[in-house]
């Protein structure tokens, strides 16, 4: 089967971490249509799991994914302020080393 | 700055019994309902005790560098505080000699009277001031085969270098003798006496499974004689046992509880097969590593059935993702560390002299792999810890920054392992999609995560006692 993916919605780190869980049950194939879409050949591993089942499993991981990747950039200040303080003896990190 | 009424904290999430689980940097978990994180992202979240336990609880801040981040900092350090004692625990392969014949010995352990096998004077030596390098104020000396009891003179000489050796280092010192318990002679169990030496023995469960792993017909009778013998001499507190669940013992996972539970202990590790030595002969362990869940999972229902009639009796594996799950602390398991537990916790020092980063490289070697052999004690501490391999497998020991980790909520719990990765995947980095380890390892996070939410009045009170 092949599905088709809005790279404005999901972007390639997104995609690409979504596809890594995915590959040990399905073989997955990217090719890139153009500049907004790319398109995921899937073949399941196990023949028994139906298209339906397919789609749903990867709109969910890809979704997940983006999710995380929100988190993951709005808190990747924070989180270097904090591992320095705990880690860094000499870093002295504060509030001006937040960036929007 | 964009307009924001909270900031985010770090954290990831996982789908757990029709519920979001959300997880922070320092192991604290939140249960909250499906579609919470959109929520978070969103700022729609209302300011209910939901938002309230988010902010207390290090997910989401008001202000954008947190009130309580020193308390934060220093929580995040002590999760990470294995790593400020360095290495400490030591292991001593000292033969390859034993007087069983396991189905699945992962130690490739030899016939009784094989030559060659056993750790010179010299090798222990230069073993003993190798440990010493350590800057480890606590120190767990580990006797280790094959069978470690076949060279009683070895082990004392060994304890006695140390306890000299020692005078002026100052270190806590602790030994551990890992024993079938088929050999504690007196002047064995002499030894462990005088020195205090902890016995840590292994029984797969009744009779029948036992001595069928083993392949002996009276093994069990030898192991439980030996046991009692054991508690004798150095105290019923100081003997613990170990068990490996066999293809065979899958089937049986209330009866090798109960054993456990009829010899008089308090606790089990439930431990599946590890694929080193022999037991890598095991031809489907995709099948295994599923059916091993299942087993786990009855086992672990009963040790619970148990616990709620007065029984006390800890399942180790809980025990340890628990107390990362519930207590601000870290643990001392090697398996389940991050940065890995290999030569940041834990050394092995071979019969022939070789330096090995895990107890699991020296069984690779035994196979002609010397992937993760440091050096030899010959080299120069530093030269082991600090060498160009050390660094090779420093480069992939942080599940923090490995793919398919990085990204999993279960992270704080779990650990990375390099050296399995290598031996399961062909290398060190490994793939965490088709990792048996890592299926194995969330499934049984999962599992516990799921009583938590399911059961929790019931399962609560007895989690609690184990890890306080």
């Amino acid at each position: 089967m092949t599905i088709k993916i809005d790279r404005r919605i999901y972007n390639d780190s997104v995609i690409s971490k979504a596809i890594y869980w995915l590959s040990g049950d399905f073989i997955i194939v990217r090719s890139i249509l153009d500049d907004n879409t790319e398109l995921l050949s899937i073949t399941a591993n196990n023949a028994n799991i139906d298209e339906d089942a397919i789609k749903t499993k990867l709109m969910q991981t890809l979704n997940d994914f983006k999710l995380r990747q929100i988190v993951a950039d709005e808190t990747r200040d924070i989180k270097t302020i904090l591992y320095a303080k705990a880690f860094a003896e000499d870093e002295d990190l504060n509030e001006e080393d937040i960036h929007d | 700055m964009t307009d924001k009424s909270y900031y985010l904290l770090p954290f990831d999430f996982t789908e757990i019994s029709g519920k979001e689980v959300l997880v922070n940097e320092l192991g604290d978990l939140i249960v909250s309902p499906k579609g919470t994180v959109q929520k978070i992202i969103d700022r729609s979240l209302p300011k209910d005790d939901l938002y309230k336990s988010l902010v207390a609880n290090f997910f989401i801040s008001e202000q954008i560098i947190p009130p309580l981040a020193e308390i934060y900092a220093e929580r995040l350090r002590e999760k990470k505080r294995f790593l400020e004692s360095w290495t400490g625990l030591h292991i001593f392969v000292l033969t390859l000699r034993c007087n069983q014949n396991c189905v699945y010995c992962q130690a490739s352990s030899q016939n009784e009277e094989s030559n060659g096998c056993t750790m010179s004077k010299e090798t222990m030596a230069k073993s003993v001031e190798l440990m010493f390098h350590s800057p480890s104020d606590s120190i767990t000396m580990e006797f280790q085969g094959g069978e470690p009891s076949l060279v009683p003179d070895l082990i004392e000489y060994g304890i006695e270098l140390t306890e000299e050796r020692n005078k002026e280092a100052g270190k806590e010192i602790h030994y551990v003798l890992c024993t079938n318990s088929i050999h504690l002679t007196d002047r064995m169990l002499d030894i462990c006496k005088k020195y205090g030496v902890v016995i840590s023995t292994s029984l797969d469960g009744p009779a029948f499974l036992h001595n069928s792993n083993r392949g002996k017909k009276d093994s069990y009778e030898k192991v439980v004689a030996g046991i009692e013998k054991g508690r004798k001499a150095v105290g019923t507190e100081k003997v613990s046992a170990l068990m490996t669940t066999s293809v065979e013992g899958l089937n049986y996972p209330i009866e090798i509880v109960d054993e456990y539970v009829k010899l008089g202990f308090h606790a089990m590790f439930l431990r599946a097969l590890n694929p080193y030595g022999l037991a890598t002969h095991n031809d489907n362990w995709s099948e295994y590593t599923d059916r091993f869940i299942e087993f786990y999972k009855k086992a672990f229902e009963h040790i619970l059935e148990l616990n709620k009639q007065g029984i006390y009796f800890v399942e180790e594996f809980a025990a340890i993702v628990l107390r990362k799950m519930l207590t601000p602390y870290c643990t001392g398991f090697v398996d389940l560390q991050s940065p890995a537990g290999v030569i940041n916790s834990v050394l092995i020092y071979n019969y022939d002299g070789g330096v090995y980063c895990s107890d699991e490289s020296r069984m690779l070697a035994e196979f002609n792999d010397y992937t993760f052999r440091l050096g030899s004690v010959n080299d120069k501490y530093e030269d082991l810890i600090f060498g160009k391999k050390a660094k090779e497998i420093a480069n992939v020991w942080a599940n923090e920054a490995l793919a398919g980790c990085s990204d999993c909520a279960l992270k704080q719990y779990c650990g990375a392992d390099p050296v399995r990765n290598y031996s399961t995947q062909g290398d060190m980095y490994g793939n965490r999609a088709t990792s048996l380890l890592c299926r194995k390892n969330k499934a049984i996070i999962e599992y516990l995560i799921s009583l938590i939410i399911e059961r929790h009045d019931e399962v609560m009170p007895i989690f609690r006692s184990w890890v306080s």
